[in-house]
């Protein structure tokens, strides 16, 4: 009797007197809550939000504009470039992604000396701050005594030297750059984790068989990674596609719109420009484009493992 | 056979050095000018003189402005937002995985939807609920968005976990007079540590490096992180690098300090909840 009583003073039984069912939606509500109302409710209201032309300036005040602001984005020229370095970043730095990861996860999965210390260390790059990565690179690159250009003077390539963001041919091959630099890593060591986890009697079959290691390599090695490959193509899409941070942290979308991806320019357009219900038109073009590539890059890759 | 495999061990290291070289020389170059004198920085030479070093950089880096609020506020943040993500994701995933709810998978697809989303959308109308509640340039403002950031994938890697931990544990715990939620501390929290590490960390990492968010709701320098500290020092002190260097070197410490203790456990969370799904 007066362990009923001093139950029913608990919080803990008190939960549980609301039966099993309640308890599992209390235990799930905190999280649903956060994550409904600051990403999915925003993100519809941003949808109502493009079809309006709310600004910064008053917000509380907004018309409805219909089709106004998607019309204005069709005809809008740095929007189109910005579209188009988006799509092109996104496709290159996934690719290379990919093959780089391949040729690194087949390193570290090697059994040599010190192998360990390379594959603890690997992942620092994907850890640090974008603004860090940021501040590494334009430092390298800096015209006078960026650690580029002081090299390539050394080797006698000084007429080489320039301030690399700041050109319009070397900026966009730097943002790319910086991509890989982050994230290839990420991608050998998920690959080498789903590497090690393939049957060694397989590797053993194939080598009584006489196949040579590439032939490993594409029958073995390679199938047993697209679920894998599958799952860092999603992810790294979706990264890639939405980052904001390191094109406009290293040049701002410059010079000359030579890196202007679409979160960079929308941003500008929202908050420099005070446009949000325009800003807010280009953010649903992002979020179909974006919904439309995960589905193919889905399809893409389930019909190359059906074959 | 012995001279085959000297062979394989140079071409491997060949390739390693490679890599390791354009992943680890941006780090080493920072780090070393960070302790150069400004002379040195300039001197257009790739190895300073030993006299040339200094720890003058990181001094007036904490005497210059608000260097050591953004350090602090940083800190308070992240720290924050991997607690309420650790909490709040493993309180979700223990029900996603442990109770009959209705309407799961939609809770799931909920869930991991907004990952898709793009940020600079969700940023707008963001902005705007988040002065009507008056929680624009305060700490529980940028502390409750980042939250909101870590926990879809917290949770989802949370529930992937706790499903491979055998049910049998928990029944057996429940039998012997375990409640619901010392099933959750007490048996699941254990066995889950790796999960539970992993998703911490994320959530530390991202709030961390955060700029976007924290460059449109923090107003004031009150509440103002590192990002933003450090890109105001790349604007304004132009040629003084000898700062801005060891101000990044100190914004990167304390993830690789944390990375260092949790790296074994970071592959087999990060990879454990993507094949898990």
């Amino acid at each position: 009797m007066s362990a009923d009583t001093s139950s029913r003073h608990s919080p803990v039984a008190f939960w549980q007197g609301l039966g099993k069912k309640s308890f599992g939606y209390a235990l799930i509500f905190p999280a649903l809550f956060i994550i409904l109302g600051l990403n999915l409710y925003p993100t519809i209201e941003g949808i109502v939000t493009s079809f309006t032309n709310q600004s910064l300036i008053d917000p509380g005040k907004s018309a409805w504009v219909g089709l106004e602001n998607y019309f204005r984005l069709v005809n809008d020229p740095v929007f189109q470039v910005a579209l188009w370095h988006s799509l092109e970043l996104t496709f290159s730095a996934v690719f290379l992604q990919v093959l780089l990861g391949l040729v690194l996860a087949h390193l570290l999965i090697q059994k040599v000396p010190a192998i360990h210390f390379f594959r603890s260390v690997a992942m620092i790059t994907w850890v640090l701050p974008i603004i860090a990565s940021v501040v590494m690179f334009r430092f390298m690159t800096l015209l006078n005594y960026g650690l580029v250009n002081i090299l390539l003077t050394d080797v006698g390539a000084g007429q080489l030297a320039r301030n690399w963001f700041g050109d319009e041919r070397s900026a966009f091959p730097l943002i790319l750059i910086m991509h890989l630099w982050r994230n290839v890593p990420f991608y050998a060591i998920a690959f080498m984790a789903a590497m090690q986890a393939i049957s060694a009697d397989l590797y053993e079959a194939a080598r009584i068989d006489g196949a040579a290691e590439w032939r490993q390599f594409w029958n073995i090695t390679l199938p047993n990674l697209r679920y894998i490959i599958l799952v860092m193509v999603v992810l790294h899409v979706t990264f890639t596609f939405n980052n904001f941070d390191f094109v406009f942290l290293s040049t701002g979308g410059g010079p000359v719109n030579a890196t202007e991806v679409l979160p960079s320019y929308i941003y500008k357009q929202a908050w420099n420009g005070y446009a949000l219900g325009y800003a807010s038109a280009g953010g649903v073009v992002m979020l179909v484009i974006l919904v439309l590539l995960v589905t193919i890059c889905n399809r893409f890759i389930k019909g190359l493992s059906e074959q | 056979m012995i001279k085959r495999i000297p062979v394989r061990w140079i071409v491997t290291y060949c390739g390693l050095a490679v890599f390791y070289l354009f992943l680890m020389v941006p780090v080493v170059w920072l780090v070393l000018s960070s302790f150069r004198n400004n002379d040195s920085v300039q001197s257009g030479k790739l190895l300073p003189e030993l006299s040339e070093l200094t720890f003058q950089n990181y001094v007036e880096t904490f005497q210059i402005s608000n260097f050591s609020t953004y350090l602090i506020n940083s800190f308070a943040i992240a720290c924050c937002v991997t607690m309420l993500t650790v909490l709040f994701g493993s309180l979700g995933a223990y029900a996603l995985s442990r109770f009959t709810l209705k309407g799961k998978r939609l809770f799931m697809m909920a869930a991991l939807l907004p990952q898709f989303f793009p940020y600079v959308l969700v940023l707008i109308p963001f902005y705007i609920l988040m002065s009507n509640l008056n929680l624009v340039d305060t700490h529980i403002g940028l502390i409750l968005t980042h939250t909101s950031l870590t926990l879809p994938f917290g949770l989802w890697m949370l529930t992937g976990y706790f499903n491979a931990i055998p049910k049998e544990l928990d029944q057996a715990a429940l039998i012997d007079g375990c409640s619901r939620l010392g099933v959750l501390f007490r048996i699941l929290y254990p066995v889950a540590v790796p999960g539970l590490v992993v998703a911490g960390f994320f959530a530390f990492v991202v709030s961390w490096g955060d700029y976007l968010f924290v460059s449109i709701l923090s107003q004031s320098n009150e509440t103002q992180t590192l990002p933003i500290g450090l890109q105001t020092f790349m604007s304004s002190l132009e040629v003084k690098w000898g700062l801005i260097t060891a101000g990044t070197v100190l914004a990167i410490v304390p993830t690789v300090i944390f990375f260092s203790i949790v790296q074994r456990r970071l592959v087999s969370g990060l990879t454990a909840g993507a094949v898990k799904s």
